[in-house]
């Protein structure tokens, strides 16, 4: 019998783990944290349904009950191994070893560090969050500014490390456009008073549902789309924020006071999809993450042999398109596996 | 290519200054001129991209590339590393060199630029000096400078200023090989010509208006404002 | 506000001054506007900090208003600067200080220039040859004199005489920092603190015992934009911005300004004036403005310099309330008089700001 190693127990660790037990191969899954679910585990719900996501996860972490999954919890791969018959050996954290003959990588991304924009102000204005801290905001149900007040006026800002040389990040993270459109509607149905902004450069709405769900947006939620990106934000007196941005559609700057100033932040590949990467000696696209060896026929293998990816390591995706990629990465690697 | 292209891709702050724009508007945000001026720094750079020759030519005759202040602030900004204040620099000098500027009243200003900064540098060594900022062209100096500078040569000295005299210190007068260097290097590097280029286009332009160029032209390319700019 | 968040940012932007030998360049704004401030810190360098420092009678102007009023090429600018590297390395020196922001930003660009692009300094050297027989090594080290005043702030606290205090109520003094665009906005790295916090001016207030003012136009432009003062009929453009930075800073109460750029102390004291006169409107306490300084003053101030031999009668807006709130002592009879005592009568009073 076969067995597959699986670094990283997000969603698309999770299901390709399912996938390759129900098809009859052994499955070490090794996760850092004590649970899986990965970045999933931070958010409250998932566009363009509104699903709970914990809803997800459970049942992601449900399928992992398989015979055949063996699930090795806060472990860290601290050294991987390969041998002449293309065997892998991975030592774990607590000094255990484990063989398999692939190695399927699904490391994941990491949310945009907000405090490099440093204009916007994050850890150091009093109501400047992150899209992650709003989720958390979603399931305590306490959307609050730093006063304990309701927010009259929220600002959400697009692009937040994303599409910008000055952080070095020259690519799309696809999902926050997405992500501002769910949460703005999800802060409208909390504070049916309160005045809600999207500051944006293009909407991506690449998923089915999505353009519908901004529209919805726009219609129904009464939520205020301003062509513009953020130039830099202040705080003032009050500790509201006081931002600055072009409405370019009719090219004009504008100021606005917000009392809550929400920054998508983007998508970055994980540390350990990079160190991974640099343990494996797979190649890395200009974005940071895994360069997959062909973006259409290959996408879920590498330059290495028997070295697999999956999920967010190789780019920005949702998690639709997390279960598909994981799925298919199990159909790669039975193969590779059945032509040994 | 057109003639206007090829001078705007070979000159330095050009290049430095423009990659290419997503008209993301961060520039136009915190412009202190888009704040005060009908405009629009994000325009210009999509202008600039869009690449038409005849646009551009529009441009360098406008008034529009003149309301900006150099701050530079843009370049702080912009996600994708441009700097619309170098654009700027790169469409001034263009137009400066193909006689534009004086199509339009903000860039006919630069025959007082010239004739006030450009000659004080040559003359004096410095952009700025005292006897410079006269009162009735600087009323917004208030009281105290006008006290200043109906006093000038007793009051710098306690104020440790060492004014027009040789030796070190503040406005020091610079000395005559120092001067005949920076002449020098005026010359060799362009700067003269520049500066005379500047000058006859400006002529030509006040002999067209019949006006004195160092009197009249001057003192209107100083003290106009249509009022259109806002 | 969250101050370890500022004091993170502040970590990563520490930026490499040089510990002594400067080869000092002088700024046409300030020499007119504060000849006191550049006597002052050649006087706190050399007698108070015990640092070697050039003061060549030789260089001229970089020529950097008429580069950003578009009149000097950039060839042009960069040979007077190749120059003034010139005068640099003859006399011995390696570590280049203009006291002008503008010179500051134009001398950084041109380094970078060079750096991006080595055919543009071959270019120059040979300029540099042609027009004056001069070589020149590039600095060693660049900073504004602003950066080595905060290098050496605490030196400077240990020799105080006064501290930013209000000695009648023990209170902090609230100082706004105000810094020249072009010190870091087109360099980040180059100074200290960066673009979005810089602590140039800010550690000064907070060494010196005084509290910082950080409010919402804080990065705004003073509104200088060369051609925007300098030809008469732009100048809305310079008072509507600054006018924009004291309404900001208004509510703040603060007590005074303090600028890195020469300029920017020259505009954000006489707009003051300007509005005054156009609006009857006043930033200050009781009518008064808020005094703005140099960061020259600001020192000279602490270790007890003579305010008339700083030159602060040189501003529009009185010192006075800043002096008397610091417990300094001042001859109110001397602020307008010559050096050897001779009465020059005295500057006339503004409709509406008190001074």
């Amino acid at each position: 019998m076969h067995t597959v190693i699986i670094i990283g127990g997000g969603p698309a660790g999770c299901e390709a783990a399912y996938q390759l037990a129900s098809d009859g191969i052994q499955v070490h899954l090794i996760e850092k944290n004590n649970e899986t679910g990965g970045n999933l585990n931070n958010w409250y719900q998932l566009f363009p349904d509104r699903k709970n996501a914990q809803d997800l996860n459970k049942r992601l972490q449900e399928q992992l009950n398989h015979p055949g999954i063996t699930l090795h919890l806060g472990m860290e791969p601290s050294r991987v191994e390969k041998d002449g018959q293309g065997r892998f050996s991975v030592s774990l954290s607590d000094g255990s070893l484990l063989e398999g003959d692939a190695l399927l990588v699904a490391t994941g991304f990491k949310t945009f560090d907000a405090k490099r924009k440093e204009e916007y102000g994050y850890g150091i204005y009093e109501n400047v969050v992150t899209s992650v801290d709003l989720e958390n905001m979603f399931r305590n149900h306490a959307i609050r500014t730093s006063k304990g007040d309701v927010p009259r006026r929220i600002g959400i800002i697009h692009c937040v490390g994303s599409r910008d040389e000055k952080v070095c990040n020259f690519h799309c993270s696809k999902l926050c456009c997405i992500t501002g459109v769910k949460q703005a509607i999800e802060l409208r149905e909390m504070l049916p008073e309160s005045e809600i902004f999207c500051f944006y450069m293009d909407m991506r709405m690449f998923g089915p549902g999505y353009e519908e769900m901004y529209r919805e947006a726009q219609e129904k939620y009464n939520i205020k789309f301003i062509r513009g990106r953020l130039s830099e934000a202040a705080e003032n007196r009050e500790h509201q924020v006081q931002v600055k941005v072009e409405d370019t559609l009719l090219g004009r700057p504008l100021r606005v006071t917000l009392d809550l100033m929400v920054l998508l932040v983007g998508m970055e590949a994980s540390n350990e999809t990079q160190g991974m990467a640099r343990e494996l000696g797979v190649k890395l696209a200009p974005s940071g993450f895994i360069l997959p060896l062909d973006p259409h026929y290959g996408n879920n293998l590498t330059g290495e042999k028997g070295v697999f990816i999956t999920g967010c390591c190789s780019a920005p995706m949702n998690l639709t398109d997390t279960l598909n990629d994981a799925r298919s990465a199990a159909v790669c690697i039975t193969r590779y596996l059945n032509m040994k | 290519m057109g003639d206007i292209l090829k001078r705007l891709r070979e000159d330095i702050h050009f290049m430095e200054g423009f990659n290419s724009c997503m008209n993301c508007g961060v520039c136009t945000a915190i412009c202190p001129a888009a704040e005060f001026y009908n405009y629009d720094p994000r325009v210009i750079v999509e202008t600039v991209q869009r690449g038409d020759e005849g646009e551009i030519e529009e441009l360098l005759k406008s008034d529009t590339i003149w309301y900006c202040g150099e701050c530079m602030s843009c370049k702080t900004r912009c996600p994708r590393c441009n700097t619309p204040g170098l654009v700027i620099m790169g469409l001034r000098k263009v137009s400066q060199e193909l006689g534009y500027f004086v199509h339009s009243e903000k860039g006919r200003q630069q025959y007082a630029l010239k004739h006030v900064i450009g000659e004080s540098v040559l003359k004096r060594g410095y952009c700025v000096t005292p006897d410079l900022v006269k009162p009735e062209m600087h009323p917004e100096q208030g009281p105290v400078w006008e006290w200043i500078y109906e006093h000038m040569d007793d009051f710098y000295d306690r104020v440790h200023g060492n004014l027009r005299k040789p030796g070190a210190g503040a406005l020091r007068a610079v000395d005559a090989e120092s001067m005949d260097e920076l002449h020098r290097i005026f010359d060799v590097t362009g700067g003269t010509e520049f500066l005379n280029q500047i000058e006859s286009y400006s002529r030509e332009k006040a002999e067209e208006e019949g006006t004195d160029l160092e009197e009249g032209y001057f003192l209107r390319t100083y003290m106009e404002n249509s009022g259109n700019h806002q | 506000m969250n101050l370890e968040g500022k004091q993170q940012v502040w970590k990563d932007y520490q930026k490499e001054i040089a510990d002594d030998r400067y080869y000092y360049a002088r700024s046409c704004i300030r020499q007119t506007f504060f000849p006191g401030s550049e006597w002052a810190y050649l006087d706190i360098l050399k007698n108070k900090l015990g640092k070697d420092v050039l003061d060549d009678p030789r260089h001229t102007t970089c020529t950097g208003i008429g580069y950003h009023s578009d009149v000097v090429p950039v060839q042009t600018i960069m040979t007077v600067v190749a120059r003034h590297f010139a005068l640099m390395t003859e006399a011995g020196y390696e570590n280049i200080t203009p006291s002008c922001i503008t010179s500051f930003g134009i001398y950084t660009e041109i380094l970078e220039t060079w750096a991006h692009h080595p055919e543009i300094e071959e270019q120059i050297r040979e300029y540099l040859w042609k027009a004056t027989g001069r070589e020149f090594k590039k600095p060693k080290n660049l900073a504004h004199t602003s950066d080595i005043i905060y290098k050496f702030r605490e030196d400077i606290a240990a020799q105080a005489r006064y501290k930013l205090v209000d000695v009648h109520t023990g209170r902090q003094l609230r100082g706004v920092d105000h810094i020249g665009c072009h010190y870091a906005k087109m360099f980040p790295s180059k100074g200290i603190g960066g673009a979005e916090f810089p602590a140039v001016l800010s550690g000064m207030i907070s060494s010196w015992g005084g509290d910082v003012v950080d409010y919402p136009e804080r990065r705004h432009c003073c509104g200088f934009g060369f051609r925007q003062y300098l030809v008469m009929a732009n100048r809305g453009y310079s008072v509507a911005n600054s006018k924009k930075k004291f309404e900001s800073m208004r509510p703040y109460e603060p007590d005074f300004i303090v600028a890195n750029c020469p300029g920017c102390a020259m505009f954000l004291d006489k707009w003051q004036y300007t509005i005054s006169e156009m609006e009857g409107t006043t930033y200050g306490q009781d009518g008064y403005g808020i005094p703005v300084l140099t960061y020259e003053e600001l020192a000279g101030l602490v270790l007890g310099y003579d305010p008339w031999e700083l030159g602060l009668q040189m501003h529009q807006v009185a010192v006075e309330p800043l002096l008397d709130k610091m417990g300094i002592a001042y001859d109110p009879e001397m602020k307008y008089r010559t050096k050897e005592g001779k009465d020059i009568g005295r500057p006339k009073c503004p409709t509406y700001l008190k001074v």
